[in-house]
């Protein structure tokens, strides 16, 4: 363990839809500035257990800690501990009465009562750096899926979180625009955001995780460096999943 | 007639297009749709039939036509008076317990619910009369007071199920979006959801309104002086019931056929966040 605590504490956390077990005894840790990717086969519990970390879902057993923060405690503020977590949705689920500017200043001034002029500003220079400046009045139905998630992306960053959290934020993407939102994570990742995501491509784990985490069956099954993991996995079942999709 | 009776007006209606979500409603009038040709010259037929009707009836016969034309407006006022007042109170009530059922607190939802179920089970003029006679063993108000929460009790109700479609046809994406910024369940209804579930609620509250406008012909039983009130007051005289009738008739069309269109109007501006 190192010598800091992690930001995000996953231990022994246990989850049921119904009689269905979505996640089994799961321990994870991240640290400050890690990025960590988790992959598996659909259903084994890697969405599910993105959505504990905000508390989207709740968990039967075993605790969670951001920033020393048990989230699932009575006594913490949910909502507090979210303005600190941005989450990316696979179908970007931008607020469509509100223009793309809109979508980005409303959350910092109405929770951070930051001012109107300021927030713009921030929304401008998140807009620049997922360059989509150009569109900051449209709607977001005037968008493609692409452009929509750089937006929601941008979003989440106004709050200024200390961690990202992606739900396979490309697989709802036209293939030709899964690259646009995997270079403003590329960009993200680079500047040093702690991030999780949930994702299918292969290519951005192994080019930008410092771990890569692999689920089957709501359990963590291995989490190694991508290297060891696409190289020489440790596991029976990630070496079949491996060969599945490569 | 009496809309209430019947609970299976309003339905969803989910269109392959994602989000395009209607609420459906087979009461009140036709509104036209932009689209629809057909509807839209029937409208424009109804329109110009209605108008020509009642400037040509009085023109042609003013005994007893326009005699009718001048007594029966005072009555218009009085049906617009209690068709507004009813239909803001109902939004309200609607609201309160479109909001409630969908609560998870049971209590709150259990209410909401046994209000909706009561009041769907008992006809709209018997509630008339019970609400009027039991306001007045109680405290002794106006005859239109007691008919405008009457009217709003029993519309509230339904109003309360299509705030409760409108909400739920909102995509879950935008609450849990919402949620994952810091908002509270409060503020997300408020910014979020409700903002854009009024433009799949005004349809149907719409032609609610146009509905109830009809309805409100029941309060002439409560001594309160509406369009059919004063149109029964000047047939009792004269003796020209299908004479006053027509015209009770044709005036009620022509108000339910402009109000369609403004409707219709609004529907139209409110979406102009779904155009591309």
């Amino acid at each position: 363990m190192n010598a800091v605590d992690p930001i995000i504490k996953i231990e022994h956390v246990n989850k049921y839809f119904g009689t269905f077990k979505a996640l089994d005894d799961v321990s994870l840790n991240v640290n400050t500035g890690e990025k960590v990717v988790v992959i598996g086969p659909s259903g084994s519990g890697k969405s599910t257990l993105l959505r504990t970390i905000n508390r989207l879902e709740t968990i039967n057993s075993g605790t969670i800690s951001i920033d020393g923060r048990d989230i699932n405690s009575p006594k913490e503020d949910i909502n507090r501990v979210r303005m600190e977590l941005g989450m990316v949705f696979q179908s970007f689920n931008l607020f469509r009465h509100k223009t793309v500017l809109e979508n980005l200043t409303m959350a910092p001034i109405k929770l951070k009562k930051m001012p109107k002029k300021e927030a713009e500003k921030l929304a401008m220079r998140l807009l620049e750096k997922v360059d989509i400046l150009e569109r900051a009045n449209h709607y977001p139905i005037q968008l493609s899926g692409g452009q929509q998630q750089r937006v929601a992306i941008a979003r989440a960053l106004a709050m200024e979180p200390k961690i990202m959290l992606f739900d396979e934020p490309t697989s709802a993407l036209d293939p030709e625009m899964i690259n646009e939102v995997l270079d403003v994570m590329t960009v993200l990742a680079r500047e040093g955001m702690t991030m999780v995501v949930v994702t299918h491509e292969m290519g951005f784990a192994r080019e930008v995780a410092d771990h890569v985490v692999f689920m089957d069956q709501g359990a963590v099954v291995e989490k190694s460096t991508p290297d060891v993991f696409f190289n020489e996995p440790q596991h029976q079942r990630s070496k079949m999943f491996l060969e599945q999709i490569l | 007639m009496m809309g209430c009776v019947f609970d299976h007006r309003t339905y969803v209606k989910n269109m392959s297009d994602q989000e395009k979500t209607k609420i459906e409603v087979g009461d009140g009038a036709a509104i036209p749709n932009p689209e629809d040709r057909g509807l839209v010259s029937a409208w424009w037929i109804a329109l110009v039939g209605t108008v020509s009707l009642l400037i040509i009836l009085p023109m042609v016969k003013p005994d007893p036509y326009l005699r009718i034309l001048k007594f029966v407006p005072d009555g218009i006022l009085v049906t617009f008076k209690v068709t507004v007042f009813s239909i803001l109170l109902a939004i309200v009530i609607g609201l309160l317990t479109g909001l409630g059922r969908i609560s998870k607190n049971r209590v709150i939802n259990l209410i909401a619910s046994l209000y909706v179920e009561i009041v769907r089970g008992i006809p709209l003029l018997v509630q008339l009369f019970y609400i009027y006679f039991a306001l007045g063993r109680i405290i002794r108000v106006p005859d239109i007071v007691a008919a405008i929460v009457a009217m709003s009790f029993c519309y509230g109700a339904y109003m309360g199920e299509v705030f409760r479609a409108g909400i739920k046809s909102i995509d879950f994406g935008q609450t849990e979006a919402s949620l994952s910024l810091g908002f509270n369940q409060r503020q997300t209804m408020a910014y979020v959801i409700l903002p854009q579930a009024w433009r799949t609620i005004l349809p149907p509250v719409g032609n609610e309104f146009i509905a109830l406008l009809k309805d409100t012909s029941l309060v002439s039983i409560l001594a309160v002086s509406d369009i059919l009130r004063r149109g029964r007051e000047f047939a009792a005289e004269s003796f020209n019931y299908f004479e006053t009738y027509t015209m009770i008739a044709l005036i009620y069309l022509f108000i339910t056929l402009l109000l369609s269109k403004i409707i219709s109007i609004m529907e139209h501006r409110l979406s102009h966040y779904e155009r591309r």
